[in-house]
């Protein structure tokens, strides 16, 4: 085509205001959050833990279902799977903490093979697959021995460390791991690639025939995410730190990333992280009342379905029009076109 | 060479035959319309140029190289563009992310290159005013003209249209007319599904009429409306109908 020529006609711009207020927001937030350790009690500091671990597997799960739209109830696979790549490797003698990018990058390698039999599958078919291979990896893990069978294993070379040294080593794993991701993600979604993301979260038909290649897309998003979980059930593992086939692979896991994902808001950074939130914030309040504590999830989560679908977050940004990770596109014109 | 030929393309949904041997080419810079009733098979024919949909047997050649296994977006990628009759915006993108997708996937541009030959295809079609508004907020004339910008982002050489008049008032017809008629004079080729006949005779000069997914004539607009053939099925299509019962 010989399209009218605007070359220099348009700017664009990645966020509707000035990002210097939300980066001196996310520079404290990042300082606070990196010495919480030494300023809060150790108990908030655990819950802050679990929280992060929380963050890490919603920003997956909302990734691949929100953007990519697989919705896998199966990502327990990869978070036990993660969790057993430390356990294994920390048995072979290596730093417990070290292990955590080496098991993130073996779940990634397992997740590839595994997206050639998955993709042939959709919608629902798929979500009961992965749960299939979840449980698959989960009974394999069992049997084998040296990782403690059906009983499990303590991950060994964390003694060596004092209670307190340890516990705030684990803080900063965890915390630099969910760093990572968030931030990872955030630039994924800026780049290129996010643009791809985002018109398969839309319309998956019209991407195609504007030259997407929706496989290959989800098929990296699948891997992202199965190295994302890796990545959280490495830091889980050190955290725990006794290894079990029931606790690492429970479906428990994908249930918590589906739901903060969903009341969060799927389909944006903030969502899965804002529904963190108020996942422990009730979660730490409710605690103390019994099945009221299920009942009020399970009330909470129907009540955004059918009244804000697109998550709590969705309906503070069509609110306030405001957003704290920006990755859209905004034209300034330059010139006025005649 | 033709930048488009079919040969024989057949295709079956179970019983319902949607095409049937269907044989024709299309020139590079060509502007040709498809007309039929309801259900003759127009969209999944396009869906077969496109890659949405297989054909069954028969072959699809796209300058000279056959496309019939590739995907949509492979195809989209060589040089085809196409519009869908029931607009696909992408809702939660602006109306300037629309395009960009479509010139950073269809057309393979970076950066700069990429945002000027989005911009270029709002302004085209006249969307330049509503690059920052979000797709989903926009209403039918709108979106039939973001699905054009979008096709047109991906640097096409032939542009599918299917049914972008239909649902229109006759002013906003006549924008889109002359909007198309700018592309067939920069020598995009146009291939155009339309039931607003009126739109397609200021455009095209050639016609193809599908009934019953058979080609049932093929040539100059005035000859093929004129056809016995095709004032049979196509403007007596009830007749028919009570006759096959």
């Amino acid at each position: 085509m010989t399209p009218v020529d605007s070359h220099g006609l348009i700017s664009i711009r990645r966020s509707t205001h000035s990002p210097v207020i939300t980066m001196v927001g996310a520079a404290v937030l990042v300082g606070l959050l990196s010495a919480a350790p030494w300023i809060v009690s150790q108990s908030l500091a655990s819950i802050l833990m679990n929280f992060f671990i929380l963050v890490i597997m919603a920003t997956m799960w909302n990734l691949l279902a929100g953007y990519a739209g697989m919705v896998s109830i199966g990502q327990q696979a990869f978070v036990g799977l993660g969790a057993y790549a430390t356990l294994y490797l920390a048995i072979k003698g290596m730093n417990p903490f070290v292990t955590i990018p080496l098991a993130a990058a073996a779940c990634g390698i397992i997740a590839l093979p595994i997206t050639y039999l998955l993709f042939r599958l959709r919608g629902g078919y798929f979500s009961i697959a992965t749960w299939v291979i979840a449980d698959t990896a989960m009974l394999i893990i069992g049997t084998i021995a040296l990782l403690g069978g059906g009983t499990g294993h303590l991950v060994p070379g964390l003694s060596n460390l004092s209670p307190t040294a340890l516990t705030d080593a684990e803080y900063l794993a965890t915390w630099i791991v969910a760093l990572l991701v968030v931030a990872g993600t955030y630039f994924l979604l800026r780049s290129r690639v996010g643009l791809v993301l985002a018109s398969l979260r839309d319309n998956e038909v019209a991407a195609r025939s504007a030259g997407v290649r929706v496989t290959s897309a989800r098929r990296m998003v699948f891997v992202i995410a199965a190295a994302g979980c890796g990545a959280a059930g490495a830091v889980l593992a050190i955290s725990q730190p006794f290894v079990q086939p029931g606790n690492e692979f429970n479906l428990q896991w994908s249930a918590e990333m589906l739901f903060v994902s969903m009341i969060g808001g799927l389909g944006t950074i903030e969502g899965p992280i804002l529904g963190s939130i108020v996942f422990f914030v009730l979660q730490q309040s409710l605690q103390q009342q019994g099945a009221w504590y299920l009942i009020i999830f399970g009330a909470l989560a129907m009540a955004v379905a059918i009244w804000q679908p697109r998550g709590l977050w969705g309906a503070f940004r069509d609110r306030f029009h405001m957003e704290l990770m920006p990755v859209g596109h905004w034209v300034r014109e330059t010139k006025r076109p005649k | 060479m033709p930048l488009l030929q079919l040969e024989g393309v057949s295709k079956k949904f179970g019983q319902v035959v949607v095409a049937e041997e269907i044989t024709f080419q299309l020139d590079q810079g060509a502007a040709v319309g498809i007309v039929g009733p309801n259900g003759a098979g127009k969209t999944s024919l396009f869906g077969m140029i496109s890659g949405d949909i297989r054909q069954d047997s028969g072959r699809i050649l796209f300058e000279d190289q056959s496309v019939g296994s590739m995907t949509a977006a492979v195809r989209c990628r060589m040089g085809m563009g196409r519009t869908y009759q029931v607009p696909h915006p992408f809702e939660r993108m602006t109306v300037f992310e629309n395009a960009l997708l479509a010139a950073q996937q269809g057309a393979q541009a970076h950066g700069q290159k990429s945002y000027d030959l989005a911009f270029a295809a709002l302004e085209r079609t006249g969307l330049a005013e509503l690059a920052n508004r979000p797709a989903g907020s926009l209403g039918l004339l709108h979106r039939k003209r973001l699905e054009m910008a979008r096709a047109l982002a991906t640097g096409p050489k032939l542009l599918l249209l299917d049914e972008i008049a239909g649902g229109l008032t006759d002013p906003e017809v006549n924008e889109l007319i002359v909007i198309i008629r700018g592309l067939r004079d920069d020598g995009i080729a146009v291939l155009w599904i339309e039931h607003v006949v009126r739109a397609l005779l200021s455009t095209v000069d050639r016609l193809l009429c599908l009934a019953s997914g058979r080609l049932v004539a093929d040539g100059p607009p005035s000859e093929v409306l004129a056809s016995e053939e095709v004032r049979k099925v196509y403007l007596g299509g009830k007749i028919i109908n009570e006759a096959a019962i």
